[in-house]
């Protein structure tokens, strides 16, 4: 308990440290840190919109980051998140304006086309991780361009209007994914994503597989030992973590854009990786640092407005949580001098 | 016919090669910390920086040679951190990479509207490129002549250091030291050699080599500055990183096989074929090569490596540095 009341304060830490970093940046770029702080704080929870507009920004992230949560508590590294949600992002879209359903048949329909995308898209890069050791960290992100570039061939070369916007026909409405409140584009989305994160909490704690393979994340060699199937294990943690990152992608084009196009979900992948990492890889603390995520973003749409600062700024200081985090933690495992049994993954 | 003859002539091979040197620069760089034994994922973001410095540098100087400068020195910066995180602190390379990739990513688009008030690219503002390298009496020589000449100074410097490290890894006390502690690190320690030294070094190296390869993207191949510019080619060198174990003669075959794909596939835009499929081909390969080469490549790298270790310390420690032992090598 000591040991773990210590950890959080070293990760508080790690995070003040990263936050006085992120001021002398935006001090570097000649924007005042105090009005940055107040606008961010501003524009996620402002007003009852703006509070709706952080969940909007939140559940991608959260989904994307319980795809990464189970990649990483098998000691794996599915870096192609971004990937699998385009993919599934454009599977959802064409299901949704290709076939006419009754409303929540259609809805399933593209949910479940979308994961079906997002797992087929890592289904070589987890083979070859599974059967010859090939790195997926490498795999998974030249996938990410190729899905990316691919969608956006789909999208712009076979299904765009003559003469429209660049994107593919709207969705039907049946396939619309329910608003949670009338005045926000915040939808059911995030209670799937809820949902998924206690889903994988229980199967990481509470299943003989979900511990199988947290076994296999912190000891291989002692997993394989204790007679797991440690091919078979990571083929299957890297499909269902591709198949959560394409889920990811279906739920923002049922959800929000209804309708797919160029830059269709620009960066919730990787911030979904962070957003785990920084959770140390547990489903149910990723909920907490996706929303911490999502209000980053959703108040740095305002700072755009209100300062000269630019939006990128947070990725800025996501990355610096990221380093300080990954830095504190060591201090800590030096002085405990034990790096045995620790995950391959962790920092 | 025709349609193959204006696809291959010297016009691709000198494309091929205009291509193939950004890559080059940064996967020798990255030779440095794969031959050392770690995992470089940040390549990438060391070449953004390096080359978004570059230009910042040129525009301020109004030399480029003191953008180059400046971009190198912001990749070694950013290799610094690299190397303090994962060398002294042990943090896991992968995030640390990872990071900073995602950290230059953000730093250089906040930097470009906190100075030029604008997104996406700056050129213009007074920034020149890189001076083209005229060799003298190139004209005469018809199509060699043509193959030979004309290309900025860092195309250059990217292929005759090749054999440069050919001789680096196998002649050099130094080269030798950073092998050892990659492929053997009890037997550096057993040597005496402080692997946190070395690995500081050949990530230290790694950044220079990786802001010259930012640098020359955005001041030789391009003289502008675009977000995310160097889009993957990083990642594309820890590909061919990992199937050539940081052998600089595979390191180049494998450049080339990305160049070449890159200049085909370039080309066969003018035939019509979608923009988005054809920027696609270069990682399609990428990839390809990973997934073919990863599995036969492995086991082969690993039994070189212990035999020529097996070599190396079957003399005493103090000759074991020295070069015979190891210059027979292939």
């Amino acid at each position: 308990m000591n040991d773990r009341i210590s950890a959080l304060s070293g990760q508080a830490l790690a995070i003040m440290i990263a936050l006085a970093l992120g001021a002398m940046v935006i001090l570097a770029v000649s924007e005042s840190p105090l009005k940055v702080f107040l606008t961010l704080m501003d524009g996620a929870f402002g007003n009852p919109e703006r509070i709706a507009g952080t969940l909007l920004q939140t559940t991608p992230i959260l989904i994307c980051g319980v795809a990464a949560c189970i990649s990483l508590r098998g000691g794996l590294f599915n870096i192609g998140i971004e990937g699998q949600l385009f993919m599934g992002g454009f599977a959802a879209t064409w299901v949704g304006f290709s076939f006419e359903m009754p409303p929540v048949l259609h809805v399933l329909a593209g949910l479940g086309f979308a994961a079906f995308a997002g797992l087929a898209w890592v289904a070589v890069p987890a083979f070859f991780r599974a059967r010859y050791q090939t790195n997926e960290v490498v795999s998974t992100i030249l996938a990410n361009y190729v899905a990316v570039l691919i969608t956006s061939y789909l999208t712009i070369n076979i299904f765009k209007r003559a003469g429209g916007a660049p994107d593919t026909p709207p969705i039907l409405e049946s396939a619309y994914l329910p608003q949670l409140f009338s005045f926000s584009r915040a939808n059911w989305g995030l209670v799937i994503g809820l949902l998924l994160a206690v889903g994988a909490h229980l199967f990481f704690t509470r299943t003989a597989r979900g511990y199988a393979v947290t076994e296999m994340g912190a000891n291989p060699k002692f997993a394989e030992y204790g007679g797991i199937d440690i091919k078979k294990q990571t083929f299957f943690l890297l499909l269902v973590s591709g198949a959560v990152g394409g889920l990811a992608g279906g739920i923002e084009s049922l959800g929000v854009h209804h309708r797919f196009m160029e830059g269709f979900a620009p960066g919730f992948g990787f911030d979904g990786v962070i957003a785990a990492l920084l959770a140390n890889g547990n489903p149910l603390g990723t909920i907490i640092t996706a929303l911490f995520f999502g209000a980053l973003r959703s108040g740095s749409l305002l700072l755009e407005v209100d300062t000269t600062a630019s939006r990128e700024i947070i990725t800025v200081i996501q990355a610096l949580i990221i380093l300080a985090v990954s830095a504190q933690i060591l201090v800590r495992r030096r002085a405990a001098d034990s790096s045995a049994g620790e995950r391959r993954w962790k920092f | 016919m025709e349609i193959l003859e204006r696809l291959f002539n010297v016009a691709l091979i000198v494309a091929t090669l205009r291509t193939t040197a950004p890559i080059l620069l940064v996967a020798l760089g990255g030779s440095f910390t794969t031959r050392a034994g770690i995992f470089n994922i940040g390549l990438e973001g060391q070449m953004l920086l390096g080359a978004f410095f570059a230009v910042i540098g040129t525009i301020f100087s109004g030399s480029p040679w003191i953008g180059l400068l400046c971009g190198v020195a912001a990749a070694l910066a950013l290799a610094f951190i690299f190397a303090l995180l994962v060398v002294t602190f042990r943090a896991n390379e992968v995030v640390v990479g990872l990071a900073l990739n995602i950290l230059a990513g953000g730093m250089t688009v906040s930097l470009l509207k906190a100075i030029f008030g604008t997104r996406g690219s700056i050129f213009g503002h007074g920034l020149v490129g890189l001076p083209v390298v005229r060799i003298p009496f190139a004209k005469e020589m018809g199509w060699f002549g043509q193959l030979i000449s004309g290309y900025t100074p860092l195309v250059y410097v990217a292929f005759f250091a090749v054999p440069l490290f050919i001789l680096f890894y196998n002649r050099t006390k130094l080269g030798l030291y950073i092998r050892v502690v990659g492929e053997k690190p009890e037997a550096a320690e057993a040597l005496g050699i402080s692997i946190a030294k070395i690995r500081y070094t050949a990530s230290l190296l790694c950044g220079v080599l990786a802001g010259l390869a930012g640098a020359h993207l955005s001041l030789g191949y391009t003289t502008m500055f675009t977000e995310n510019m160097s889009s993957g080619r990083g990642f594309m060198a820890v590909a061919i990183l990992i199937f050539s174990a940081g052998d600089p003669k595979r390191i180049l075959a494998g450049c080339l096989l990305f160049g070449f794909s890159d200049a085909l596939s370039l080309r066969l835009q003018t035939f019509g074929v979608s923009s988005y499929l054809v920027l696609a081909v270069p990682y399609l390969v990428a990839l390809v090569a990973l997934f073919a080469l990863s599995y036969r490549a492995r086991p082969r790298i690993i039994q070189e490596t212990l035999a020529s270790m097996g070599r190396a310390l079957q003399v005493k420690p103090q000759s074991a540095v020295e070069p015979p032992a190891l210059a027979r090598e292939p």
